[in-house]
C-alpha cells in the first residue's frame, strides 16, 4: 500500500513536470502553435507577405503611378474558421500605406460624417479594387491529417474592370496533432 | 503494481520526442540552429555571414542579383540550391537597408521553403520604398 502511494505521488510529481506554464512569444518568432485543422496567426503573415511582394513586383502595380488609389473589395471567407480578414488584408496594405505606395480608401463612419459637414472635401474615385477568398482543404491519410488553405487575391483596374494582377498562396500543413514551432 | 508501471511508461512515451529522420536526429544532438545571412554590397555581390556552419554545409547560396524595377524600387533575387541528400527546409525573412545604413522596412516572420535534394530555388526581395538600398536576407534552417 505504502508502494502504490509513493508510486502514485512519484506520477503526480511527473505529471506536473511535464506541464508547460505560459510564457510571452515572438509572434513573428518559430516558436508558435501550429495548427492543422484552423488559419494560424503566421500563416497570415506568411500568406499575407508572399501577396505583398506578388503584387509590387508586378508590371501592372510597378506602372500604375506614384501612390495609386485603391479601394478594398468584397473579400470572402470560405473556410470553417471564422476570423477577421484584416488579419491578412494588413500585412498588405500596411506595409503599402506606410511606404507611401498607395492610398487607400477607408470607409470608416465617423470619417464620412465629418467630411460630409466639410465644405469642398470630396473622396478621390479609386483606380484599383482589391478583392480576393480564403478557401480551404482538407485530406487525410489514416491518422495523418493534411489541411490547405488557400489565400486568392485580384487587382481590379477600375476603368476598364479589367483584373491586372492576381496570385494564389496555398499554406499546406500535415501532421496527427497540432505543435509548437518549426 | 503493473498498471502503475504501465502508466508510467505510457506518461514517459508521452513526454519524449520521436526522433523521425537522421536529419532531425542529427537536429537534437547539435546547439540551437542560428540565423544566417547574404546581404548585398553597393559595389555589387553580396557578403554571407554564416551562424550555422551545419545548414550552409547543405544549402548553397549560388547567385545574387540586384536590379531595379520600372518604377525606380530595388529588387534583389536570391538563387539558393540543397546540395545535401535530403530534404531541407529553409525558412526566409528580408529586411532593406538605405544608404546610410538603417534599417528602412522588412518583411515580419518566416516564409518556409521546401528544398528537394538539388533542388533550385529563387526568393525575390522588392522593396516598397524608394530609399531602400540594400537587402538583407535571413535563412532559418526548419
Amino acid at each position: 500500500m505504502n508502494m502504490n502511494k509513493s508510486l502514485l505521488l512519484g506520477l503526480t510529481a511527473f505529471v506536473v513536470g511535464c506541464e508547460t506554464p505560459a510564457t510571452y512569444k515572438d509572434p513573428e518568432g518559430r516558436e508558435l502553435v501550429v495548427s492543422i485543422g484552423k488559419v494560424d496567426i503566421q500563416d497570415f503573415a506568411n500568406a499575407g507577405n508572399a501577396m505583398l511582394q506578388e503584387m509590387v513586383k508586378s508590371p501592372a502595380f510597378d506602372s500604375a503611378g506614384a501612390s495609386p488609389v485603391i479601394q478594398v473589395g468584397q473579400i470572402t471567407n470560405d473556410t470553417a474558421t471564422n476570423f477577421d480578414l484584416s488579419l491578412l488584408l494588413s500585412k498588405i496594405t500596411g506595409p503599402l500605406v506606410n511606404a507611401g505606395r498607395i492610398r487607400l480608401i477607408d470607409s470608416d463612419p465617423v470619417a464620412s460624417a465629418a467630411r460630409a459637414s466639410t465644405p469642398g472635401a470630396a473622396v478621390p474615385l479609386p483606380q484599383y479594387v482589391l478583392k480576393g477568398k480564403i478557401l480551404e482543404d482538407r485530406a487525410n491519410a489514416g491518422r495523418t491529417k493534411q489541411s490547405s488553405f488557400v489565400f486568392q487575391l485580384a487587382l481590379v483596374e477600375v476603368k476598364t474592370s479589367l483584373q491586372v494582377w492576381q496570385k494564389e498562396k496555398i499554406v499546406t500543413k500535415q501532421g496527427t496533432t497540432n505543435a509548437v514551432g518549426f | 503494481m503493473n498498471r502503475f508501471l504501465l502508466l508510467t511508461a505510457a506518461l514517459l512515451c508521452g513526454c519524449s520526442t520521436v526522433l523521425e529522420t537522421g536529419d532531425t536526429l542529427e537536429r537534437a544532438i547539435t546547439p540551437p540552429d542560428g540565423v544566417n545571412y547574404a546581404v548585398t554590397r553597393p559595389e555589387g555581390g553580396f557578403r554571407l555571414d554564416v551562424s550555422d556552419g551545419r545548414f550552409a554545409s547543405k544549402v548553397e547560396l549560388l547567385a545574387v542579383r540586384k536590379s531595379r524595377t520600372r518604377g525606380g524600387f530595388t529588387q534583389v533575387q536570391f538563387d539558393l540550391r540543397n546540395t545535401s541528400f535530403l530534404r531541407q527546409t529553409a525558412n526566409f525573412g528580408f529586411e532593406w537597408i538605405d544608404a546610410a545604413g538603417s534599417v528602412t522596412e522588412g518583411q515580419s516572420g518566416w516564409s518556409p521553403t521546401p528544398l528537394e535534394p538539388g533542388q533550385i530555388t529563387t526568393v525575390t526581395a522588392t522593396a516598397l520604398r524608394s530609399d531602400s538600398a540594400e537587402c538583407r536576407l535571413r535563412i532559418l534552417a526548419r
